[in-house]
C-alpha cells in the first residue's frame, strides 16, 4: 500500500475502469433507486476526461449537459482527500480542490484516479506556497536580469558624476 | 486511558480494520517537507477524556431517561417490565461499549502534520477526509477553548483559507475550507508558527502571481523611465558642458 508511484499528469485522460465498479455498488446501495442511480453514474464515467497541462487542470463530462471545469494549479486554496470504505476497496479516492470562487461546495471533484496520493502530491506541489516559486521563476525566466538592470543603472550614475565633475572643474576655472 | 489501546479486542479490531477495511496504519506525510518539525503529531492524551467527558454526560441523560421510563413501566404492570428488563439492559450497555471503543478510534485515527509549508490534516475511520493546506493561502487562524476543554488544558486551532466554505461554516472541522486541529496542548504555538508564516509571505493568499512582482521589484528597484531619465540628464549635463 506504500508504493506511491509518481503520477503521471499527461497519461492521465480517462478515469480507471473500477470507478464504474465503484459507482456500480453505489448505485446498488440504493437498491429501489438502481436503474434511476446507475444511468446518469454510468454515462458520467463513460464521458469523464481530464486533461492535466502545466498551469491547470480541466476535466469534462455529461451527455446531454455537458460541463467541463478548468482551474489553474496557482488557485488551489486546500485539497481534500476523501475515501469512504468502497474507494478504499477499489484503491481509489475522491480528490477536492477548493478555490476561492466563493461557490458552496468544492470547484472539482476528481474521482476514479488509482493511486490518489499521487495525484494530491502532484498537485500540491503545484500549488501556491508550496515552493519558493516566485524567486525561482526570477531565475528561470532571466537569470540575470536583476544583475544587469542594477549594473546599468550604476554605470548611468557613475557617467553622470564624472559629468557633473567636469562642469564643476570648468565653473571653478572659468570664474 | 491507553489500557484500551493494548487490549487483545481493540487491537483485533485495529488489525480488522487495516487489513479488510483499508485504514491506513501509517500517519501521513507531506513530500519536499522542508527542515524543521515534520514529524507528524496527534490530539494531546487529555483529547481522549475530553471527548469521553462528553460521551458520559450524553450517556448518562439517555440512561436516566431508559431508566426512568423502565420504573415506570414497572410500576404500570411489573410483568411487562420484567419482559423488557433485557431489552433495556442491552439499549443501556451496548452503545456505551460501542462508543467507548468508537472514540478511542477516532482518537487513534486523527493525525495531523505541520511543515514549514504547509498542514495537513487526517481524520476519520469510515471515511478518511485528508485536508492540506499551504501556509500562503491561509486567511485567518482561530484558536477556540471551552470551560472544559480548559480543564483537560487542551484548544482547538482552526485554519480558515478563501475556499469554498458551506453553509455549515458553524460546525467546527466541518467547512470545507477550513482545518481544524482539536484538542492540542500548544494552541498558542501553534498559532504563533502559523501567523509567523503567514506574515512572511506577505501575499493576500488569494492566488495572485503579486509575490513574483514584489520580488522582482525588490531585486531591480529601477524602472526603465528611470532609466530614460537618467539618461536624459546625462545629455544634459554633457550640452552644458
Amino acid at each position: 500500500m506504500n508504493s506511491i508511484q509518481s503520477f503521471d499528469p499527461a497519461a492521465t485522460t480517462r478515469p480507471d475502469d473500477s470507478l464504474l465498479s465503484y459507482y456500480i455498488l453505489v448505485a446498488a446501495m440504493t437498491l429501489i433507486g438502481f436503474p434511476f442511480v446507475v444511468l446518469p453514474l454510468y454515462f458520467k464515467f463513460r464521458t469523464l476526461s481530464f486533461r492535466f497541462d502545466d498551469k491547470g487542470v480541466s476535466m469534462s463530462w455529461g451527455i446531454l449537459f455537458k460541463r467541463e471545469i478548468y482551474l489553474t494549479y496557482r488557485r488551489i486554496q486546500d485539497i481534500h482527500v476523501t475515501r469512504n470504505l468502497f474507494h478504499r476497496w477499489f484503491g481509489l479516492a475522491s480528490v477536492s480542490i477548493q478555490t476561492a470562487s466563493g461557490s458552496a461546495g468544492a470547484e472539482m471533484t476528481i474521482e476514479g484516479i488509482r493511486n490518489p496520493e499521487a495525484l494530491r502530491d502532484y498537485l500540491y506541489a503545484q500549488m501556491r506556497g508550496a515552493q519558493d516559486d516566485a524567486l525561482e521563476a526570477i531565475a528561470e525566466s532571466s537569470p540575470n536580469e536583476a544583475q544587469t538592470a542594477g549594473d546599468i543603472a550604476t554605470q548611468l550614475l557613475r557617467d553622470v558624476l564624472d559629468e557633473v565633475k567636469r562642469l564643476r572643474v570648468m565653473l571653478e576655472q572659468r570664474s | 486511558m491507553t489500557a484500551l489501546q493494548d487490549q487483545t479486542v481493540y487491537r483485533g479490531l485495529w488489525a480488522v480494520l487495516v487489513q479488510y477495511f483499508r485504514v491506513p496504519q501509517d500517519p501521513p506525510e507531506i513530500p519536499g517537507g522542508g527542515r524543521d518539525n515534520t514529524s507528524p503529531f496527534k490530539p494531546a492524551q487529555a483529547f481522549l477524556g475530553y471527548l469521553k467527558f462528553w460521551f458520559w454526560m450524553l450517556m448518562a441523560i439517555i440512561d436516566i431517561g431508559v431508566l426512568v421510563g423502565w420504573i415506570a413501566i414497572m410500576i404500570a404492570d411489573w410483568r411487562i417490565g420484567l419482559a423488557v428488563l433485557p431489552i433495556v439492559v442491552i439499549v443501556l450497555i451496548a452503545p456505551t461499549i460501542v462508543a467507548y471503543i468508537a472514540l478511542q478510534l477516532r482518537f487513534d485515527t486523527t493525525w495531523y502534520i505541520m511543515t514549514d509549508r504547509a498542514l495537513r490534516i487526517r481524520r476519520g475511520v469510515w471515511i478518511i477526509d485528508e485536508r492540506t493546506i499551504t501556509y500562503e493561502n491561509i486567511q485567518n487562524v482561530k484558536v477556540t477553548q471551552g470551560p472544559v476543554q480548559r480543564h483537560f488544558k487542551i484548544a482547538t486551532v482552526v485554519v480558515e483559507t478563501a475556499g469554498a466554505g458551506s453553509a455549515g461554516g458553524k460546525q467546527r472541522a466541518a467547512a470545507a475550507n477550513q482545518g481544524a486541529l482539536e484538542g492540542v496542548t500548544n494552541a498558542s504555538e501553534i498559532r504563533d508558527r502559523i501567523l509567523l508564516k503567514m506574515r512572511e509571505s506577505g501575499s493576500t493568499g488569494l492566488g495572485d502571481e503579486l509575490s513574483l512582482q514584489q520580488q522582482r521589484g525588490r531585486a531591480a528597484s529601477w524602472s526603465p523611465a528611470q532609466f530614460d531619465l537618467l539618461r536624459e540628464i546625462h545629455k544634459e549635463l554633457a550640452a552644458i558642458a
